[in-house]
């Protein structure tokens, strides 16, 4: 199929727009200039209106408004919408042993009616197809099943795509499953597995039948036994086939909650994680506590200086200096400690002195001497309190004078320890408030609540696989089992008059779901392979020349799981979504695309808006002059900054291009007045190479701040 | 020898002039002020006897106490738990007098020392007001600067 031309009436704001796509083989090549907001994603939207019908609008066409929005009420109240699209197909008869190519025709209608209020409720769409002729239309029955052959709704999303939904075969935000099932979609569609599919259960009904009639050929016990529990097996199978695939589906949609959650509770933890934040807040909150205890520590330690011995002393030092010195002037002159009364009262009772003179009492000389050790003995009693005194103080007070200092050491000590724990503390009423303050500022996020959401999903999600496994060992146990049994049928068969018709339609049954089977396993070996080696061979050529990527993508590939899986150097895997650029991401996609179309050899348009966005230099090139080649027809929608740079190419590979306007653009971005107040999409036959009036834009340089606010 | 905890001021109280008692008090964490920053001392007995060695430091004449209208601040049994205090106050009544005997006279040298710490009350209030932080921040940088002032 090639897209010949369309056209389309007030959907959205194609109010009145005719299109013309180029099917010149040589030129194979369609541009449709247009700026944001000039309607590129809108025609994308109604040429699969016009195809598939509200299927394939946004959300199923579910609140999805199609009347232009500023559609004035005295044009009436319920505005008719129209899309139109003429294509052509090409088929190839042989006539003669000559293979003849006949090219055919055709228009196709799509129209509904919308009411202009707040529900903008529609009509059903009504489709009609038509043969054209030199002659003119002729109405063909059941349109949307000559639709659905031609371009299988299936592959809505390789014929019609935007450079950012291309993205949705590799994409990291959804489940691995999901992907798969995509890529698997379309290769099974494109390749036609689902019809072998439906052959191969056919097949399968008609053996079940050659069974049923071998249970009524004899009177062989056995062969009724046998037929019986191969019937039983068939039926099982079934069952077990079917519970497989509930099994697989319900682990696909459960892998996607997972994936989902998951997302969720990475956006929640972007945000931050509530839980964590409320236990880092206790934990600072303990944190300041604890300082807060060792500042008070400190501060007593502090305080304490103030009554400590050392400030006293060493404040003190020269007084008592000079008081201790008296002490021990005291001290040399014997009168301390306090000793002579003792020593004198033993000389006088020993009647001896010190000296060696005699104290003896009677003697004249003797007793003069005793009287003056009495009174010396006497003097001294009247002192004693005094130098008891003294003595207690001349001892006790001894360590007292100091010309240390070691309170100005342990000033320092306590000033470097509070001023530290002062800073920690300061730091942690810091941290406990920015944490106050990031925790009100979070939404109610329940992130426990969500990891427990996803323990059930995973829990769910591994039960099923579980299951699946399980099954597929019960369903080969069955095969097995079905096989041997089909030894001893065929045998028993034989021995049967009947038997040789049963065996013979059996042995058919046998034959045809063995050819489906082997061109079953060929087109998902051979042709999947194909089409992996194809988008790998066309991806290097796109990204060829970016250094960046060149050094880290050594090859792509998909799997026989049907991953798009991307290697590096030593074969490491990479990510696909995170692994590369974006440049990249588009080019891969884009090449899976082109891959599938050309190995599927189907001719089919491949409409791309905006595929060159977040490429630039080489690669947009080379993505571009690859695309060209690799497609049947090419559409693009492309704005003025994805052509910059990529004309030459647009020069040579172009057979249409046209430019979209929207008029609302001015005057901020249109250089004239394009002479129409309402949002529609105005078309005009510039190229990429030059501008009229109506779509002439202004530069960066023209737009003054005031337009641009 | 006698006991080395005998405490001659055990009779007898201490007093400060009534008008730097709301101070004493102030400045005093058994003033019913928990606020260690602002007040500094652990007892009005500790911010007294600062005095007394601040103003023996700065060698200033003691105050004729008896002139001014006290205020009991706490007995002196208070010195039974801090023998070295008894000690000091002994050395500093011995230093200023030059008289080793004022030893056995108690409430002369109670009223020696309660002079200096009526001298030295003034400046302590002085060191702990005379400054831009908190009272414990002045009164540090006071006695620090007090003791530099010796060991230049």
């Amino acid at each position: 199929m090639k897209l010949l031309c369309a056209e389309f009436q007030n959907f959205r704001l194609l109010r009145d727009l005719e299109l013309r796509f180029s099917v010149d083989p040589h030129k194979k090549l369609t541009v449709i200039r247009a700026a944001n907001e000039s309607g590129k994603t809108t025609i994308l939207h109604a040429l699969q209106w016009a195809l598939y019908g509200d299927a394939a609008l946004p959300g199923k066409g579910d609140g999805f408004r199609l009347h232009p929005i500023d559609w004035s009420a005295p044009d009436g109240k319920r505005v008719p919408i129209t899309a139109m699209v003429e294509f052509e197909l090409t088929t190839y008869r042989q006539i003669g042993g000559e293979l003849r190519e006949a090219r055919r025709r055709y228009r196709i209608v799509r129209a509904a009616f919308e009411e202009v209020d707040a529900t903008a409720r529609r009509t059903a769409s009504t489709m009609r197809l038509f043969a054209l002729n030199d002659s003119g239309a002729s109405p063909i029955e059941s349109p949307e099943a000559f639709v659905n052959d031609e371009l299988p709704p299936e592959l809505r999303e390789v014929f019609f795509t935007d450079g950012d939904r291309a993205l949705s075969f590799i994409e990291a935000d959804v489940a691995q499953s999901t992907k798969r099932e995509r890529v698997q979609r379309a290769i099974r569609s494109l390749l036609g597995l689902g019809v072998i599919e439906q052959a191969m259960k056919h097949v399968q009904k008609a053996a079940a039948d050659v069974n049923r009639k071998a249970k009524q050929v004899g009177a062989n016990a056995e062969l009724r036994n046998i037929a019986s529990r191969l019937e039983e097996i068939d039926k099982e199978s079934g069952k077990f086939e079917a519970a497989l695939a509930d099994a697989k589906q319900q682990f696909a949609a459960f892998d996607e909650k997972v994936e989902e959650t998951d997302r969720k509770i990475s956006a929640a933890l972007q945000k931050g994680d509530k839980e964590k934040l409320r236990k880092d807040l206790e934990h600072a909150k303990r944190e300041i506590k604890q300082l807060d205890d060792q500042l008070a520590a400190a501060n007593k330690e502090h305080s304490a200086l103030f009554r400590n011995r050392e400030v006293a002393t060493e404040l003190l030092a020269p007084v008592l200096r000079r008081a201790y010195d008296k002490l021990e002037e005291l001290h040399d002159q014997g009168k301390i400690p306090n000793t002579t009364i003792p020593v004198l009262q033993n000389r006088l009772t020993a009647e001896i002195c010190i000296c060696g003179e005699p104290l003896v009492p009677g003697e004249p000389d003797c007793d003069e001497r005793r009287a003056h050790i009495q009174k010396l003995i006497d003097d001294s009693l009247r002192a004693d309190e005094i130098q008891e005194i003294i003595t207690d103080l001349y001892y006790g007070a001894k360590p007292l004078p100091t010309d240390g200092n070691s309170w100005l050491d342990e000033y320092k000590k306590i000033v470097e320890r509070r001023d530290g724990l002062k800073a920690l503390r300061d730091d942690g009423g810091r941290k406990f408030r920015a944490l106050e303050i990031e925790l009100d500022a979070l939404p109610d996020t329940d992130v426990q609540g969500l990891r427990e959401a996803r323990r059930q999903y995973k829990e769910q999600r591994d039960r099923h696989l579980s299951k699946s496994s399980s099954i597929e060992t019960q369903l080969l146990s069955l095969r097995r089992e079905r096989e041997g049994l089909n030894v001893e049928f065929e045998r028993l068969l034989r021995e049967q008059k009947k038997g040789a018709r049963i065996l013979a339609e059996l042995e058919v049954t046998q034959d045809v779901s063995r050819v489906l089977q082997s061109a079953y396993d060929r087109i998902t070996k051979e042709e999947l392979r194909k089409v992996s080696d194809l988008m790998n061979r066309i991806f290097l050529e796109m990204i060829g020349a970016d250094p960046e990527q060149g050094a880290i993508i050594r090859r792509a590939e998909i799997s026989a799981e049907f991953d798009i899986k991307v290697h590096g150097p030593n074969d490491r895997t990479l990510n696909p979504d995170r692994d590369l650029n974006g440049a990249s991401r588009r080019a891969l996609t884009l090449a899976f695309i082109l891959a599938l179309t050309k190995v599927s050899e189907v001719e089919a348009p491949n409409v791309i808006d905006t595929p060159l966005g977040m490429t630039s230099g080489y690669v947009k090139r080379s993505l571009l002059r690859t695309a060209i080649r690799e497609s049947a027809q090419l559409i693009l929608f492309l704005t003025h900054d994805e052509i910059a740079g990529c004309e030459e190419i647009i020069d040579d590979a172009a057979g249409a291009i046209c430019t979209l306007t929207n008029p609302t653009h001015y005057p901020k971005m249109l250089l004239n007045d394009p002479g129409s107040a309402e949002r529609k999409v105005l078309r005009c036959s510039c190229t990429h190479r030059n501008d009229c009036p109506q779509c002439q834009r202004r530069t960066d340089s023209d737009i003054r701040p005031e337009m641009a606010s | 020898m006698a006991d080395r905890y005998f405490n001659p001021f055990q009779a007898i109280d201490i007093h400060v002039p009534v008008e730097f008692h709301d101070s004493v008090s102030r400045y005093s964490q058994t003033g019913g002020n928990a606020v260690i920053d602002q007040s500094p001392f652990p007892r009005m007995v500790d911010f007294w006897f600062l005095a007394v060695c601040v103003a023996a430091r700065l060698d200033l004449d003691p105050e004729d106490i008896s002139r001014y209208a006290t205020k009991k601040i706490i007995d002196g049994a208070i010195f039974g738990s801090d023998p070295w205090r008894v000690h000091t106050l002994m050395l500093i009544a011995i230093g200023k007098t030059g008289d080793v005997e004022i030893v056995s006279e108690p409430r002369k040298m109670m009223a020696l020392v309660s002079g200096l710490a009526v001298a030295g009350l003034p400046k302590v209030i002085e060191m702990l007001k005379e400054g831009d932080a908190e009272p414990i921040w002045n009164l540090s940088d006071a006695i620090d600067s007090l003791l530099r002032k010796r060991a230049a």
